[in-house]
């Protein structure tokens, strides 16, 4: 039993050190056909397929979705002021004004 | 005092020749914050004296120069060429003009964007050799790595194990000499500081920077080690280039003898 309590216990502290580790990033951009590519990472390479994205407007979510393989989400360029959100977890979050999105 | 002038002429003559030769990949900033599309300037030059401009591709039994042999940019992978994006201009050296090159490229998405020119061997008829310099430059979008330590296989290489493009004032650039993949030991290695501010508008060289306090600080001279690795301490902020001598695998060009050689540039920033 005490075998595996320390085995968890190491376990949750690598997580928790690989996660601390490295700095979450995404960067958007307007594709000109009407949608917005947004790509995720983090600062150590490490792929960021499956990461939770949330497209916010008006302090609602209005699209709820995982980044692809390719650690990215493509979405319609919604109408008016809006923010999308990687959220990688605690202190891992990185949040995108839809007015900074550029072409 | 015509002995005089004459033996000054051949000081400055002896001078130019010590001095490097380097291929330079420009764009103002590697480090950007989102993405956007980049000015690049390619010139042949000596980035710290400014003595001379070369015109890229020059041979010796033509007028004409000889085009870019390849320019291709490398995102997540992903390999695009960029031969068609170059348009030849006049680049004005403090000195001289020369043919060189200008183009734009979209680095949108997130990640290293890799860039490889590889221009036409160059005569020098000082030498009486060419020279041919493949040179890698990385930008990167947004902060996340992606590609900048890719090794290409290329016949001369320089793969960097420092990111070319986050670098502390006062840090290091550590970079391995390559040869069709494979280190070449004690290489020579030219370091020199971009001391001119580029002026994109002009396709111009402006004023210095700084001044060496003697001819040794102008063209820096190491050695790799037995694995082909070289550490260099970089103390001011800006573009430092990186040039291995001969290293490339071909040493021939038009019955000539040609030096080969890999080049890199990195980009310091200062703490503020």
């Amino acid at each position: 039993m005490k075998k595996q309590i320390c085995t968890l216990v190491v376990a949750l502290t690598l997580v928790a050190d690989n996660a601390l580790a490295h700095t979450a990033l995404m960067s958007c951009f307007d594709e000109g056909d009407g949608t917005i590519t947004c790509e995720g990472g983090f600062s150590d390479g490490s792929s960021a397929s499956g990461v939770e994205f949330l497209l916010m407007q008006n302090g609602k979510t209005v699209l709820k979705t995982k980044l692809t393989e390719y650690s990215e989400v493509n979405f319609k360029k919604p109408t008016g002021a809006y923010q999308a959100v990687f959220n990688a977890g605690e202190g891992h979050k990185v949040y995108v004004e839809g007015k900074d999105i550029i072409e | 005092m015509r002995k005089v002038y004459l033996t000054l002429a051949m000081s400055l003559l002896l001078s130019s020749t010590a001095w490097a030769h380097f291929q330079m990949l420009y764009t103002p900033e590697s480090a950007l914050a989102t993405g956007t599309t980049i000015d690049l300037r390619e010139v042949f030059t000596h980035p710290f004296a400014d003595e001379h401009t070369m015109d890229m591709g020059a041979q010796h039994d033509s007028k004409d120069v000889s085009p870019v042999e390849a320019f291709y940019v490398i995102n997540k992978e992903k390999k695009r060429d960029l031969l068609t994006t170059l348009e030849q201009i006049t680049w004005a050296g403090a000195h001289n003009s020369a043919i060189a090159y200008k183009s734009q490229y979209k680095a949108q998405r997130m990640g290293d964007h890799l860039f490889v020119l590889q221009p036409a061997p160059y005569y020098e008829a000082g030498e009486d050799i060419y020279i041919q310099q493949i040179t890698k430059m990385i930008v990167n979008v947004a902060g996340a790595p992606t590609d900048w330590d890719s090794e290409l296989g290329l016949k001369a290489e320089i793969v960097p194990l420092t990111k070319p493009y986050s670098i502390w004032t006062g840090s290091t650039f550590t970079g391995i000499v390559k040869s069709n993949g494979k280190p070449v030991p004690f290489a020579e290695v030219e370091v020199e500081y971009l001391n001119r501010a580029v002026n994109l508008a002009t396709n111009a060289m402006g004023s210095s920077y700084v001044e060496a306090p003697q001819d040794s600080f102008i063209t820096i001279g190491i050695k790799a080690d037995a694995n082909g690795q070289f550490t260099f301490g970089l103390p001011r902020a800006g573009w430092w280039g990186f040039c291995a001598l001969g290293a490339g695998s071909d040493t021939q060009y038009k019955g000539k003898e040609l030096s080969q050689d890999a080049v890199i540039w990195v980009q310091v920033h200062d703490m503020k």
